[in-house]
């Protein structure tokens, strides 16, 4: 600090005048000139951070009118996903095919959008990995708040979970395509449709309903091992430590009192426990909803894992294919008409939905002082 | 002992367990996915994946030379834009508390665009920086590294940001107090006293972000691109490690998957590097400063 200037002529002190600051007008002027241009500078980057939420929203919706005025709210709704026009036989009540002169009488079927099956895709493979991933990870972070500083080993798990979330989803998508597929394809799938498989209200899993040729059949889903299932998996591993991460960092803000006092009222240790888990309660909803904000907009291991195959089942073993997936796979090559205009829609309600997914959970984990980084 | 305590006593002991094999789960898990990767990619990596580009032939498919060095300009490049922007606004909204009413409405803003799916930061890319350029040069749809390193900037800057702000604040009011009691301006407090006293957990803040960006892909996909060439004119598609890794990962020959195992393994092990020193260097500083 003994680099910092005195005040020079301002006080009128003569000390301060043969300071080391080489003082007189200019100096002053440009000490002046360096906090405005400070000022300036970090106002300016605060413009670009609001220009750059504007600018997503605006460019977005912009890009999307075309699908927007097509289709209104009813996009969000719309099962059929259409990228080319359709020639297809009209068929008559009985689901004969009709023919007229010999010729068979076809119909064409416009381009259609809608956006259901993906944000029901991306609704299930995110509340299943959630399902999956929030009770490990509170476990995970007991263990990690009361048991590990005993054994001295907080700080090496710790790391490992924190290191799980900087591993690039390309990664898990990888070991997903190559490991996790191959093994539910090879193990699981058959194990389940063994044990499973004649249970009669437990059909829906293992087949599906289409229609060929006009009529309605049942069919088994064909175990490819790449299906909702999988890359709910997939999520789950990588919900995994932000949800340990940042329910550690909530548990540990709960009082000592509090633990100490359930202790003495005679409560066991997962008692006491339970105590943390109801005190940081808010806390910890705040970090399944950063999770689930992570589950929703993972892209790149979804999309390698999860089949890409946009239509509603029921079933773990189908195919689905997320918001994510769907823009990843498609948007590059878009087809003519309102196609594109339609993905730029879907990354629209992505994105609405990760900002209300992450307002909430700012509220609950910033609203209560927990002092969570953005790095999380 | 009444039966009631031995079964809560039983069904603690059980939890406790429970406890610890999740804790014991997670770490497993993260050794199996990473020892996978080792064991593939090791097998896979020779010195030719650093040094030789895509020869075409698919039994010999070559290296990774020309996507290790894209991805590093692109780093570089979205670093120059990102980090100086970040770290500015780290600093308004650290230093700047008079003017709570636009840096609490920023913070949030912030914190939220962190959260924002990489994929649509990466359509953004694709309509604001690709389709206009596309538009002036009225060539076909001119993917290029600018508009790969405009969406990763855009990642970075909040990341940067927030993780400023908040080792900004670790620094004690009384540094900042003093220094302007000797009579430094606000701009000369913060560059000589505030930034120096947080110099190396802002630069750790820094360089967590370029590691996190290092792995996207998602952004990519519609603004760089990727390319087999080695080329070092952003103003053409661009060649990445992660988007070559995609590419060959999900294509159909395996010489390119050993590829793809071996880059994956190459990226894993430097962040994991990078992860190590830092933490290293954080626990070093507290010591230090605890001492």
């Amino acid at each position: 600090m003994s680099q910092t200037t005195p005040t020079p002529a301002a006080t009128g002190d003569a000390t301060a005048r043969s300071g080391p600051s080489r003082a007189g007008g200019f100096g002053e002027a440009k000490r002046s000139v360096g906090d405005w241009l400070l000022g300036v500078l970090c106002r300016s980057s605060a413009g670009v951070m609001i220009a750059m939420l504007v600018s997503l929203l605006g460019v977005l919706t912009w890009s999307a009118w075309p699908a927007i005025s097509a289709y209104g709210l009813g996009f969000l709704v719309g099962t059929e996903w259409r990228v080319n026009e359709l020639q297809r036989p009209v068929r008559d009540d009985a689901g004969k095919i009709i023919f007229r002169d010999g010729e068979m009488v076809t119909e064409t079927v416009p381009q259609m959008f809608g956006a259901l099956p993906v944000m029901y895709g991306t609704a299930m493979s995110s509340l299943l990995a959630l399902m999956i991933a929030v009770p490990l990870s509170f476990g995970a972070a007991l263990f990690l708040v009361r048991v590990a500083p005993k054994l001295r080993i907080a700080g090496p798990v710790s790391f490992l979970v924190e290191f799980l979330a900087a591993i690039p989803s390309l990664a898990y998508g990888l070991w997903g395509l190559f490991v996790l597929a191959p093994f539910l394809q090879e193990y699981v799938g058959p194990t389940a449709e063994r044990w499973l498989g004649g249970v009669p209200w437990l059909r829906w899993m293992f087949y599906e309903q289409v229609i060929v040729a006009g009529r309605l059949i049942e069919r088994p889903i064909a175990m490819t091992g790449r299906d909702l299932l999988c890359g709910s998996l997939i999520l789950a591993i990588m919900v995994l430590p932000i949800i340990t991460s940042v329910s550690r960092d909530v548990l540990k803000g709960v009082p000592r009192s509090q633990i100490e006092g359930t202790l003495a009222l005679g409560a066991t240790w997962w008692q006491s426990c339970l105590g943390m888990l109801r005190y940081g309660r808010s806390g910890l909803f705040g970090a399944v909803m950063l999770g689930l904000a992570r589950a929703a907009g993972e892209t790149m291991a979804v999309a390698m894992v999860i089949g890409n195959n946009n239509q509603i089942s029921a079933s773990p073993f189908a195919p689905a294919a997320t918001m994510a997936s769907l823009l990843a796979n498609e948007f590059q090559d878009p087809g003519e008409g309102l196609h594109r205009p339609s993905l730029l829609y879907v990354a629209l309600v992505l994105l609405v939905m990760s900002l209300l997914f992450n307002v909430v959970a700012r509220w609950f984990v910033v609203g209560k002082g927990g002092g969570v980084s953005a790095a999380h | 002992m009444s039966s009631a305590l031995v079964r809560r006593r039983l069904f603690s002991n059980l939890m406790f367990g429970v406890c610890i094999s999740c804790a014991a789960g997670i770490v497993s898990l993260l050794l199996m996915v990473l020892g996978y990767i080792v064991w593939i990619g090791f097998a896979s990596l020779s010195w030719g994946f650093f040094t030789t580009v895509p020869t075409g032939d698919l039994s010999d498919p070559g290296g990774m030379r020309h996507a290790i060095e894209g991805t590093i300009i692109l780093l570089m490049l979205a670093s120059a834009v990102g980090v100086p922007i970040g770290l500015f606004l780290g600093i308004y909204l650290s230093e700047y508390d008079s003017e709570w009413y636009v840096t609490g409405p920023v913070r949030f803003v912030a914190d939220v665009l962190a959260g924002v799916p990489s994929i649509v930061v990466g359509i953004l890319g694709y309509e604001l920086v690709v389709v206009p350029i596309s538009r002036l040069t009225s060539s076909q749809v001119s993917y290029s590294g600018w508009a790969g390193a405009a969406a990763l900037a855009f990642i970075m800057i909040p990341i940067v940001a927030r993780t400023t702000e908040e080792m900004l604040r670790l620094v004690p009011r009384s540094y900042r107090e003093g220094s302007l009691a000797l009579g430094a301006t606000k701009a000369q407090t913060i560059a000589r006293v505030v930034m120096p006293a947080a110099f190396g957990s802002v630069t750790t803040g820094v360089v967590l972000a370029v590691a996190r960006v290092a792995g996207e892909t998602a952004p990519l996909l519609f603004t760089a691109l990727g390319s087999r060439l080695l080329t070092r004119n952003p103003n053409e598609p661009f060649p990445s490690l992660t988007l070559q890794i995609y590419a060959y990962a999900t294509g159909p020959y395996p010489e390119q998957k050993r590829l793809a195992w071996a880059g994956i393994l190459v990226l894993v092990a430097i962040l994991f590097v990078v992860n190590l020193a830092i933490r290293w260097a954080a626990h070093r500083h507290t010591r230090q400063r605890t001492a």
